[in-house]
C-alpha cells in the first residue's frame, strides 16, 4: 500500500511538473475516438438491426418457392410465426385487366414492424414520396394485423386502373373479396423502384379459396419467425442444413436497406480511420514514454542505490501508468460519449428517429483499448527503467540496453490488428490491411530516412540559420521520419475524403447534361400512351421514348436453373432473386452499345430473341446462343440470346438488362415507362400529369439525387469528424517528438547564446525546422493522395482523374502553417531561459 | 564489517582491457571511519561502488557484514544495501519529483516502515530543515540540498555510509558545515564511514586513510 501511495505520489508530481501532459493528451485522444467509434458502431448495429427486422416483417424469415414440411416448422415451437403466400394474378374488373401481385398473409402478420392503411379514396397524385408525406399528416392509420377474411386491401393505383372505389368486389382469382382500405406501406415489401405490380393484401384464409395457385404457379412461401435471440439462433442452426438450395433464409444480418449498406460501409471505414488515430496516438505515446523513461533512469538508480529490487523498479512505474491509463481512460470515454452524440447528429438524416440506447460494453471496451494502448505503446519503455544500473549514480553515462525490438513492434503491432480483425471481422482482410501499411510505411520511411540523410550533404553549403533549422531536422532522422509519416498520413485521409467526395457529386452532375431526365414515369397503361404523349408535348416537356415494361423473372439458362449456375457471392445472384424489368424494342437503345452479335431486322424480326447487358451476361456466364427460359406470372417462355449490349446506368434513362425483339412477350399485359426532362419551373404541370393518369407512378429523380448528395455529405462529414481525431494525434505526434528533443534544445540553445547567438536568430531556426517538417509532409501527401485517387478513380470508381490543383497547392501550406505554429509553441521557452542558469544545471 | 580479498576491475577499451583497480585487500571495522583519497582516475569511485555493492568487481570478493556481495545477485545486493548502507553523493541524487520529507521518507517506506514520515521529520529538524520539509529540490540550495541527502542517508540508521565527494559541488563555507554535520551524525549513530574525497584535510578527520594511485593502494 505503501509502495502505492509512493507511486501515486511520484506521478502526481510528475503530473504537476506537465511531465505526463502529452502522454495524457495522446491517451485521451485515441480512448475518445475508440470509445466514440465503439459505441457508435454499437448503436448503428442495434439500431439497423431493428430497422431491419421491420423491413422483413420478421426477424427471420425462410423464403422458398414450395410449401415447407410440417416438420421443419414443428421446430420452430417456440418462436411466434406468421406465413405470407406472394404470387402475381390478373385481376379483371369492368372489362380492364392488372396484373397484380397478391400477397396472403396469416393471422399474426406482421410479426415487426407494422402496416399503414387509410380509407380517404380522394388523394390523387401517383407518385409515392408525395403520397406518403401528404397521408402521414392527416388520412394514414397503422395497423398490426392483416385484413379479415372476406376482405382485401389493395394499392390506390388498383382503384383506378380498374375502376373501382372502397366498398366495392374483387374478385381475386374466383374469390370475391370486399376492398375495405387503401394499403399504403407494407414493412416488407421486396424489390426497388422497378417493381410495379401493384399489390393486394389478403387473408391466408381466403387462399384456398381463390384457386389461383395451381401447379407451375409462380409462388413464393414467406415463413417468418420472431422470438427471443438464443431460440432463434437454435432454430437457424437447425433449419439451416435442412434447406435445399431454392429456399433461402433471411435474417437482420443478411437483409439491409440501401442507406443502411451505405451506413454500415460507414462504421467500417470510421472504425478503420479510428485505427488511424490510435496508430498515430500509440507513436505519441512511445515517444513520450521514451522520453518519460530516460528522465526517470536517474530516478530508478537512486531507487536501486536504496535498495529497490528490478521487480519493485517495474511494479513502482508500472503502477504509475496504470493509474495514469485509467485516468485518461475513464476521461477519454467521458469525450467518447460526446463525441458520439456528435457523430449521431452529423448523421441524423440517415438514421431513423429513435436511435437504440448506448450500452455499457461498447463504453468499457473504450476504456479497455486506452489501456491496451498503453500496454502496447508505453510498456517497452517502461521495461527500460527496470534494466537501470544503480552505478548511474555515480556515473550518469550508463544507460539501460534497450528493449527489444520484436517487444516494442510486436505489442503495437499485434494489438492493432486485434482492432482491424474487430473492425473488419475478416482474417484475410486484417492481414492484407496491416502487410499493406507495413509494407508502404516502411518503403515511404527508408525513402523519406534516405532523402533526410542524402540532405546532410546540403549543410556545408547553407548559411547559419537554414544550417540550424535542416540539422535540428536531421538530428535524429529516424523522429523526423516519424513525425512526417504521421502528419502525411493525416493529411491524405482529409485529402481523399474531401477529394471523393467533391468528385463523386461534380462527376455525377457534370456527367450529366444540362437537360438530363429528371423524372421517371412507370405504370403507363397501353390505352393512355398515344393521351400522354401528347399531354408531354403540348407541355413542351422532352421525353425519351416509351417502353413497354413487364415483370417477370430468369429461371434458367441452357435449361439449367439459375440457382445451380450463379453463386452466392456473384454479383448475378441479385438479379435471379428479384423480378427484372423485360421490356421489347425494334430498334437498339440510343445510349446502348453493341458488344456482340447483331441486332435483330425491325421489319421482320423473328420472335423470341433476347439482348443481355454486358455486365449481367459476364456475371451470370451468358453468351451469345444460349437459351434463357422466364417466367411471367404462372407462364414460362424461352428466348434465344442474339446479342450482348453495354450501356450506362447513369444516364437517367430507361435502361434494361433484357431487350426482347418485338412481338415475344404480346402474350403478357405490360405497362409502359419513360423518363423526361422538367425544370424547377414546369413543377406544377406534374401536378396535372398525376391527377389524369392516377395509374401512374412518378419518380422525382433530382429528389433521389439530393437525397443521395445529403447522404455522402453527411457520411464524409462523419468520416473527417474523425479525421479531426487524427489531426489532433498528429500534432501529440509533434509535441512529443518536440519534448523528446526539449533538454538537448534548451542546452544547445543556452550555449548558443553564450557563444554570443541572439534569440532571432534560434527563433529563426526552429521556425525553419518546423516548416519544413511541415512542408514536406504536405508534399508527402499530396504525392500519395494523388496516387491513391488516381488508383481508385482509375479501377474502382471509373471516374477520369482531374487534380485538384487548388487543394495540391494549398494542403503543403496549410501543413506547413500548422506544423510550425505549433511545433514554435512547444520550443519557445528554448529561447527565453537563461543560459548561465541551464549551463550551471548540466 | 567490510572485507575485501584481492578486488580487482577491468574494463575493456578500444585498446585493450583497462585495469581500473588491482589487488585490493582490505578490512573495515564496523564503526571506524576510512577515507579514500587518490587523483582524478586512480579508481576511488570504483572501489566505492564496489564496497557498496553498487557494481562487480572483476576479480576477488566483498563482503558485507559477512556477506559475500559478489555471490548476490542484484537484487540480493539491492536487499543488502536497503538493510545496511546509506549514500550521500557529490550531486546529490535526490528526487526532483519528490519534497525534502518525502527524499526523507523514501528509504523508510521502501523499507516498509510505518513511522518514515516522523523519523524523516526528525531527522530534518536535525539537519535544520524544519522549515523547508515541503520544498522540493529545486526550491533549495545545494548545501540545503546536501542536507537532505545526508538527512535521507541516516535516516534508517545504515551500518555503513558511503560519502562520494559530499562537497565535491558546494562552496568550502558551506562544505565545512555539511561536514560538520556528516561527522556529527556519524558519531550519534556510530556509523562505519567511508569517504571518498580528494581533500587531505577532510581526509585527515577520518580515523584512517587509503591512497589509490593507477588503481593500486599504495
Amino acid at each position: 500500500m505503501k509502495r502505492l501511495n509512493l507511486a501515486l505520489r511520484l506521478l502526481w508530481r510528475d503530473g504537476r511538473s506537465g511531465e505526463l501532459t502529452i502522454l495524457l493528451a495522446a491517451l485521451m485522444i485515441a480512448v475518445s475516438c475508440s470509445t466514440a467509434i465503439s459505441l457508435f458502431s454499437d448503436r448503428l448495429e442495434k439500431t439497423m438491426n431493428n430497422q431491419a427486422a421491420e423491413f422483413l416483417a420478421a426477424d427471420l424469415v425462410i423464403a422458398s418457392p414450395a410449401p415447407l414440411s410440417a416438420d421443419g416448422l414443428a421446430q420452430a415451437k417456440q418462436l411466434k410465426q406468421a406465413q405470407a403466400v406472394e404470387f402475381p394474378s390478373v385481376l379483371i374488373e369492368h372489362e380492364e385487366l392488372l396484373l397484380a401481385s397478391v400477397k396472403a398473409v396469416s393471422a399474426l402478420y406482421p410479426l415487426r414492424g407494422h402496416l399503414k392503411i387509410t380509407d380517404n379514396e380522394s388523394l390523387t397524385t401517383g407518385s409515392p414520396s408525395r403520397t406518403a408525406s401528404r397521408n402521414s399528416e392527416t388520412y394514414e392509420k397503422i395497423v398490426r394485423h392483416p385484413p379479415a377474411i372476406g376482405e382485401v386491401w389493395i394499392e390506390r393505383r388498383i382503384l383506378s386502373a380498374l375502376k373501382l372505389k372502397l366498398g366495392d368486389v374483387l374478385t381475386v382469382g374466383e374469390k370475391p373479396l370486399r376492398i375495405t382500405h387503401i394499403l399504403l406501406y407494407e414493412p416488407d415489401k421486396q424489390g426497388d423502384f422497378f417493381s410495379m405490380s401493384p399489390r393486394v393484401l389478403i387473408n391466408k384464409e381466403d387462399l384456398a379459396a381463390t384457386k389461383a395457385i395451381q401447379p407451375g404457379s409462380r409462388v413464393h412461401y414467406l415463413y417468418q419467425f420472431s422470438g427471443d435471440e438464443q431460440a432463434l439462433l437454435q432454430f437457424k442452426q437447425t433449419i439451416k442444413p435442412q434447406l435445399n438450395p431454392s429456399q433461402r433464409l433471411v435474417d437482420v444480418h443478411e437483409d439491409r436497406p440501401e442507406v443502411g449498406d451505405a451506413l454500415s460501409r460507414a462504421e467500417r471505414y470510421l472504425g478503420l480511420s479510428s485505427i488511424v488515430v490510435i496508430l498515430i496516438s500509440g507513436v505519441a505515446i512511445a515517444m513520450a514514454t521514451r522520453r518519460y523513461s530516460e528522465r526517470h533512469f536517474n530516478t530508478a538508480a537512486i531507487l536501486r542505490c536504496l535498495g529497490c529490487k528490478q521487480g519493485e523498479i517495474l511494479w513502482l512505474f508500472s503502477c504509475q501508468f496504470l493509474a495514469l491509463g485509467i485516468a485518461a481512460s475513464s476521461i477519454g470515454t467521458g469525450f467518447g460519449w460526446l463525441a458520439q452524440q456528435g457523430l449521431f447528429y452529423l448523421l441524423r438524416d440517415l438514421l431513423p428517429v429513435q436511435v437504440a440506447s448506448r450500452s455499457l460494453f461498447a463504453m468499457l471496451f473504450g476504456f479497455a483499448t486506452g489501456l491496451a494502448i498503453l500496454l502496447g505503446f508505453a510498456l517497452p519503455p517502461i521495461l527500460r527503467l527496470k534494466k537501470v544500473s544503480a552505478l548511474r549514480v555515480l556515473r550518469r553515462d550508463l544507460e539501460p540496453l534497450p528493449t527489444s525490438a520484436w517487444l516494442v513492434y510486436g505489442l503495437a503491432l499485434s494489438l492493432i490488428a486485434v482492432l482491424i480483425w474487430r473492425y473488419t471481422q475478416d482474417l484475410k482482410m486484417t492481414a492484407t490491411i496491416i502487410g499493406g501499411s507495413l509494407l508502404s510505411l516502411s518503403i515511404l520511411g527508408g525513402l523519406l530516412y534516405l532523402l533526410l540523410i542524402k540532405a546532410r550533404k546540403l549543410l556545408p553549403h547553407l548559411n547559419l540559420t537554414w544550417r540550424f533549422g535542416l540539422q535540428a531536422l536531421l538530428r535524429n532522422p529516424q523522429t523526423s521520419v516519424s513525425q512526417i509519416l504521421a502528419f502525411s498520413m493525416t493529411l491524405v485521409a482529409m485529402m481523399l475524403s474531401f477529394t471523393v467526395r467533391t468528385d463523386l457529386l461534380n462527376d455525377w452532375q457534370l456527367q450529366l447534361p444540362a437537360n438530363a431526365p429528371n423524372h421517371f414515369a412507370l405504370n403507363i397503361f397501353p390505352t393512355q400512351l398515344q393521351d400522354f404523349s401528347a399531354d408531354l408535348k403540348r407541355q413542351q416537356i422532352g421525353s425519351n421514348q416509351l417502353y413497354p415494361v413487364i415483370s417477370g423473372r430468369l429461371v434458367a439458362i441452357n435449361n439449367i436453373p439459375v440457382q445451380k449456375i450463379v453463386s452466392k457471392e456473384s454479383q448475378g445472384e441479385r438479379a435471379t432473386r428479384r423480378d427484372l424489368s423485360l421490356t421489347w424494342s425494334n430498334s437498339l437503345p440510343n445510349d446502348n452499345k453493341l458488344v456482340a452479335g447483331a441486332w435483330w431486322n425491325a421489319e421482320n424480326a423473328p420472335k423470341n430473341l433476347v439482348s443481355v447487358e454486358e455486365k449481367l451476361a459476364k456475371n451470370m456466364n451468358i453468351k451469345l446462343g444460349d437459351s434463357l427460359t422466364f417466367t411471367v406470372g404462372s407462364q414460362q417462355f424461352k428466348s434465344t440470346v442474339s446479342s450482348l449490349r453495354s450501356l450506362r446506368w447513369d444516364t437517367m434513362k430507361p435502361n434494361f438488362y433484357m431487350i426482347f425483339s418485338p412481338k415475344t412477350l404480346d402474350d403478357f399485359p405490360s405497362t409502359y415507362l419513360t423518363s423526361f426532362y422538367l425544370a424547377k419551373n414546369q413543377k406544377n404541370s406534374l401536378n396535372a400529369l398525376v391527377k389524369k393518369y392516377p395509374n401512374m407512378t412518378v419518380l422525382e429523380v433530382d429528389l433521389i439525387l439530393a437525397q443521395l448528395k445529403t447522404i455522402l455529405t453527411q457520411l464524409t462529414s462523419a468520416v473527417n469528424y474523425v479525421l479531426y481525431f487524427a489531426l489532433l494525434a498528429g500534432f501529440t505526434v509533434l509535441f512529443a517528438a518536440v519534448y523528446a528533443t526539449l533538454d538537448q534544445r534548451i542546452y544547445e540553445g543556452a550555449l548558443m547564446r553564450t557563444l554570443g547567438a541572439n534569440r532571432a536568430l534560434l527563433r529563426k531556426t526552429h521556425l525553419l525546422e518546423f516548416s519544413l517538417l511541415g512542408f514536406i509532409s504536405g508534399i508527402l501527401a499530396v504525392i500519395i493522395s494523388q496516387v491513391l485517387v488516381f488508383a481508385l478513380y482509375h479501377w474502382v470508381l471509373m471516374m477520369d482523374y482531374h487534380p485538384n490543383l487548388l487543394l495540391c497547392g494549398l494542403t503543403p501550406l496549410i501543413g506547413t502553417l500548422f506544423v510550425t505554429l505549433a511545433g514554435y509553441l512547444g520550443v519557445r521557452e528554448v529561447a527565453n531561459k537563461s543560459p548561465m542558469l541551464i549551463l550551471r544545471q548540466q | 564489517m567490510i572485507e575485501t580479498v584481492a578486488l580487482g576491475k577491468t574494463v575493456a577499451s578500444s585498446e585493450g582491457d583497462l585495469q581500473i583497480l588491482a589487488g585490493i585487500n582490505l578490512s573495515i571495522n564496523s564503526g571506524e571511519s576510512l577515507a579514500i583519497v587518490g587523483a582524478s582516475g586512480s579508481g576511488k569511485s570504483t572501489l566505492l561502488s564496489l564496497l557498496a555493492g553498487l557494481d562487480t568487481p572483476c576479480t576477488g570478493s566483498v563482503s558485507l557484514n559477512g556477506q559475500d556481495l559478489t555471490a548476490m545477485n542484484e537484487d540480493g545486493r539491492a536487499e543488502m544495501r536497503n538493510q545496511y548502507v546509506g549514500f550521500v553523493f557529490q550531486s546529490f541524487q535526490l528526487l526532483s519529483g519528490l519534497t525534502a520529507l518525502e527524499n526523507v521518507m523514501l528509504p523508510l517506506e521502501l523499507a516498509g516502515d510505518s513511522k518514515a514520515k516522523l523519523k524523516a521529520q526528525m531527522l530534518l529538524e536535525r539537519v535544520g530543515l524544519a522549515h523547508r520539509l515541503t520544498h522540493t529540490p529545486k526550491q533549495l540550495s545545494g548545501g540545503e540540498q546536501q542536507r537532505v541527502a545526508l538527512a535521507r542517508a541516516f535516516v534508517t540508521k545504515p551500518a555503513v555510509l558511503f560519502a562520494d565527494e559530499p562537497t565535491g559541488n558546494l562552496d568550502s563555507k558551506t562544505g565545512a558545515h555539511i561536514i560538520e554535520l556528516l561527522f556529527e551524525l556519524n558519531q550519534e549513530q556510530k556509523t562505519t564511514l567511508i569517504l571518498v574525497t580528494h581533500d587531505k584535510q577532510l581526509a585527515s578527520r577520518c580515523q584512517r586513510t587509503i591512497t589509490l594511485e593507477a588503481g593500486l593502494m599504495i
